[in-house]
């Protein structure tokens, strides 16, 4: 083509050329679908690669001590695979399962929005009976299958069922928001420690690539298994749980409603934490039956509340403690500071009743009797906005950020308060009431266990929390999560002074000297919510040993009546659980006696 | 001018139909290639309306006054390069690829419309009376008229699209009537280009063979030793142009040239779509009867493998109706192109064939394994708004020169 070649000769060559795409593109395809078909079509049929989840090993859950108390166990899982399955076999099927007819029929209709060829999980953990009649009867039945699942088993004889909290198969609304993460069918979990932690329990799923037919079902590995991505296991936690406290605090707690926090006052790490009633987590391991739920969904009692956390109840004379240190800090008493208690006082105009005549009180006697007059008079001492300073300071009205989800903040009222509810000429007749921590005021268990660790600890502590760390998968070494120092800055002599009195409660002549113990030094304070709806409830609140508090205790125990009876027992139990049992490690340890036991086995092996 | 009410001598349905049928079938494929899959479920609707607005585009085009796009060719290409600068700095990602421009819901990448504008820049350019594609200056300016968009594209990086801007400067050059020379210093470079990703022995046999067509040229020292060293640059550049490539585009074109070293990654597509086809045999397997495409083992098939659901689903017999078309389509253009006096719209409508021509080629070349996967869609059958917006566009153009082309002969 040179210089003259005209328009006509250029379109030539195009026409030559795009025929000659054509001829090419003509030609392949004819030797591809004519010539190769069998080729293709056996390729088509038998050599397609598919990839097979793995389903990671979700992390357990390890207590303070080592001991596993949240496993996981194999499970059976029934599913069918839509696209080969014959429906006439549901009424069969529904029998060997025990299910009424049409369930199997729902369940395929609810997941209609996926492929075909996706198996649909039908029912989780299958008895193994059934999987053996599957087995024997697999060829009548094309599109069904069973697969192995982890489900979570609760070994230790502890429930936890508000802090371990259960997964579940993700929703289509969670499965929406987590866009990419996960995929239908996954497990997730829904509350607790399980859902707070999910990130670091849920580990990495992995593949295995086998090759399929074109019905799917499998022929063999793909390259031996070679590229086959093994999935990661989730990571266990450590939690700052102790197995024995926390059974101990769940068993006294059985038939009331209520709650126990246990806490360690140096690190804030939480013991025991149980709520009354509570339900079965195993029940909610696989599927969980619909009557089960509905069951606890109707319970008046509400199961599924976390009374440590959710449940807000005034504190009673519990916050005699916070109003004393409030005084002694400000300078506004000090211990030589006296009321005399004639059994009851008029402020206001209204008259207020102590529970006895107890004469004249300095502030340690006053907390030791929990004399009601000398604490009117205290928070008319102290004004509104120092009882408001201080109750917020020590973590009341507040979240207290605790690692869990669903914390209510309680209500800690201050005069603007008062000022929008009663209007500028509020009864100040009111803050009487508040002086013995009665009316408007609310706070939770869990705040009041932080308190307890507070007064204990000299106002030093961390946030509450239920997980130390995580272990890594290869070394088993504690990745330690961190949590917020907390320090009140009050000096130890104000604490020494509140803390005599609460030495005082169970050791001397006080509120719960019925619960005094001749091997542990326990300090505490009781406390009475009036409650409008029925018998009040029972507050007690405590740390021991006195002189180097190891566990801070607030329980709480529902409509019957007076603290010491009922709530002063249940901690006390919790004590001993958590000290009684470092008596009885330090005796193993003590190497006078295992140099005995070596010689006792040397003779035996002799 | 003779006045002739018959609809067949203004609108062009010999353009019109082959399209409107093109993209009914591509609507067939993507409705089966979709069905399982709940993430693509809505592209058979979206498509539908695309389709609608892409027709209104065509009659748009179609009846404007032809003698406008001469007017608009510089502005449109001012445009189009001003729209791939806003696409680099605020472009969406997808894929890869930095290509795409979203507004209010609605994504359309604009190096489909720097296709057209560049079309009509260098059809304009070399309409010009006094442009001589004799002079190696006049061959460096349409060069640089047609490349600096390819560059810009290569930057996102896109690789597909690049090549089809090579293939339309090449065709309009060509049209144009550049000597065999002209085309040799074109054309040489990408030659070198491509053989140096096959490694150094063919880098070096194809210097070899540009050294001894020099010699046979017998033009001065100077001038070859210069275009020599042109080509030497153009070997080594390719090496630093594969590198800034993205992952995905490397391993693309890695796996051209071996598809079963890694036939879960980048060698998938190629194996699964051969067999798809392949396994479609003389009638195909039916409508949504496709194993291959209703399991779904090509990813994303509504897009640039669109091919594979009418080879598998409707056979050979599907594959040569719809080769058929294209083909019926491309002679068609053709013979606009050549019977057109205008040069410019002439030019215009070359550029549009090859825009079509190298789209197919490269997407059919592609699915059955005669091309490396380069992601370009179909005309008018692939999923796909702008790319289906800006065809009908181009055809547009092609039936409003057809409606006025009395005017020009």
């Amino acid at each position: 083509m040179t210089q003259g070649s005209s328009l006509f000769g250029r379109k030539s060559v195009i026409y030559f050329i795009i025929v000659a795409f054509f001829a090419v593109l003509v030609l392949r395809l004819f030797q591809m679908q004519i010539l190769e078909y069998q080729f293709y079509n056996e390729k088509s049929a038998n050599n397609s690669i598919k990839a097979i989840e793995q389903i990671p090993l979700r992390g357990v859950f390890y207590d303070r001590n080592m001991n596993v108390v949240v496993s996981n166990v194999p499970a059976y899982t029934l599913r069918i695979t839509p696209a080969e399955y014959n429906r006439k076999m549901n009424s069969t099927l529904e029998a060997v399962l025990g299910e009424k007819p049409g369930y199997i029929n729902k369940i395929l209709s609810e997941n209609r929005i996926y492929s075909r060829y996706i198996p649909v999980r039908i029912k989780r953990g299958i008895d193994f009976k059934v999987v053996s009649w599957l087995e024997e009867n697999a060829e009548h039945l094309p599109g069904v299958d069973y697969i192995v699942e982890m489900q979570r088993d609760y070994p230790a004889g502890i429930r936890g069922s508000h802090i371990f909290g259960y997964t579940k198969e993700i929703s289509p609304k969670l499965l929406e928001k987590y866009k990419g993460l996960y995929e239908p069918g996954d497990f997730i979990g829904y509350t607790g420690i399980e859902k707070a932690y999910e990130s670091i329990l849920k580990g990495k799923k992995g593949y295995k690539y086998v090759l399929v037919n074109a019905h799917r079902r499998e022929t063999g590995e793909f390259k031996d298994g070679k590229d086959d991505v093994p999935s990661v296991k989730g990571n266990d936690l450590v939690l700052t749980i102790d197995s024995d406290v926390q059974r101990v605090a769940e068993q006294a707690l059985k038939g009331y409603r209520g709650a126990a926090v246990a806490i360690e006052p140096k690190t804030g790490e939480i013991l025991a934490m149980a709520s009354a009633p509570d339900y079965d987590l195993s029940e909610f391991s696989y599927v969980t039956s619909r009557e089960y739920l509905n069951k606890l969904y109707t319970d008046p009692a509400k199961p599924f509340f976390n009374r440590a956390t959710q449940s807000a109840n005034p504190p009673g004379s519990t916050f005699k403690i916070m109003e004393a240190i409030c005084a002694l800090n400000n300078h506004i008493i000090d211990t030589n500071f006296t009321t005399t208690c004639t059994g009851g006082q008029t402020f206001f105009g209204r008259y207020f009743k102590c529970d006895a005549r107890h004469g004249t009180l300095n502030v340690i006697h006053a907390i030791e009797h929990s004399c009601n007059v000398f604490f009117y008079n205290l928070i008319y001492k102290i004004g509104m906005e120092k009882w408001h300073e201080y109750a917020k300071l020590f973590g009341f009205g507040q979240d207290t950020h605790i690692d869990i989800d669903d914390e209510v903040k309680g209500l800690i009222p201050s005069s603007q308060y008062y000022v929008k509810r009663y209007g500028e000429n509020w009864p100040k007749s009111i803050m009487a009431s508040l002086g013995i921590g009665q009316g408007e005021v609310n706070v939770t268990p869990i705040q009041l266990a932080q308190y307890a660790a507070l007064i204990a600890n000299d106002g030093v502590t961390y946030t509450p929390h239920l997980v130390r760390g995580y272990l890594t998968n290869d070394t088993k070494k504690l990745v330690p999560f961190s949590f917020k120092r907390i320090d009140l800055g009050i000096d130890k002599k104000i604490f020494n002074i509140v803390k005599e009195g609460m030495y005082l409660v169970v050791n001397g002549s006080g509120t719960a000297a019925g619960i005094k113990s001749k091997t542990i030094e326990i300090a505490g304070k009781t406390g009475t919510a009036q409650n409008p709806h029925g018998k009040d409830h029972a507050w007690f609140i405590c740390f021991a040993p006195y002189n180097n508090p190891k566990i801070a205790v607030a329980v709480l125990v529902e409509n019957v009546g007076f603290g010491a009876t009922y709530a002063a027992p249940i901690a006390k139990k919790m004590v001993e659980a958590y000290l009684e049992k470092d008596k009885l490690k330090n005796e193993e340890q003590n190497p006078a006696n295992s140099f005995d036991n070596k010689l006792m086995g040397a003779k035996l092996e002799n | 001018m003779r006045i002739d009410y018959k609809l067949n001598d203004k609108l062009d349905l010999g353009l019109f139909i082959p399209s409107l049928i093109l993209f009914g079938i591509g609507l067939v494929a993507i409705y089966s290639s979709t069905l399982h899959n709940p993430h693509a479920s809505g592209n058979f609707h979206k498509q539908f309306i695309w389709g609608l607005g892409a027709i209104i585009m065509f009659f748009i085009f179609y009846s404007l006054p032809t003698n406008l796009f001469k007017s608009l060719a510089i502005p449109s290409y001012i445009g189009s390069i001003a729209l791939l600068l806003i696409v680099l700095v605020i472009g969406k990602r997808v894929y890869g690829a930095k290509s795409w421009l979203g507004i209010e819901g609605l994504g359309f990448q604009p190096s489909e419309f720097a296709k057209l504008g560049t079309i009509m820049a260098l059809s304009f350019f070399l309409s010009r009376k006094n442009t001589d594609l004799e002079s190696f200056k006049d061959i460096l300016i349409a060069l640089i008229i047609g490349l600096f968009p390819v560059l810009l594209i290569l930057i996102e990086p896109d690789l597909g699209t690049s090549f089809v801007f090579f293939g339309v400067i090449l065709i309009l050059l060509f049209w144009k009537g550049i000597s065999l020379f002209g085309l040799f210093i074109v054309l040489s470079p990408a030659v070198i280009a491509i053989s140096s990703l096959f490694g150094i022995y063919y880098l070096i046999a194809s210097l070899v063979l540009v050294l001894v067509c020099l010699f046979l040229f017998k033009k001065d020292i100077f001038f070859s030793g210069s275009i020599f060293a042109l080509n030497l640059a153009s070997g080594f550049f390719t090496k630093y142009v594969f590198d800034i490539l993205s992952q995905h585009q490397q391993t693309r074109i890695k796996s051209f040239i071996n598809p079963w070293a890694d036939p879960l990654g980048a060698g998938y597509n190629a194996i699964q779509a051969k067999v798809a086809v392949g396994s479609g045999g003389l009638l195909g397997k039916g409508f949504l009867a496709g194993n291959q495409t209703q399991l779904q083992f090509i990813p994303e098939q509504w897009t640039d493998f669109i091919f594979c659901v009418i080879g598998e689903e409707f056979g050979f017999i599907g594959a040569m109706i719809v080769l058929g078309i294209f083909l019926y389509l491309f002679i068609r253009l053709l013979k606009i192109a050549s019977s057109t006096k205008d040069d410019f719209l002439s030019l215009t409508i070359i550029g549009i064939l090859g825009v079509y021509l190298i789209h197919f080629i490269i997407n059919i070349g592609m699915v059955v394994g005669v091309m490396p996967v380069i992601g370009i869609p179909l005309p008018f059958l692939s999923y796909g708004g702008s790319s289906l917006v800006v065809d009908m566009m181009m055809l547009g153009i092609a039936a409003n020169v057809f409606r006025t082309r009395k005017n020009y002969t």
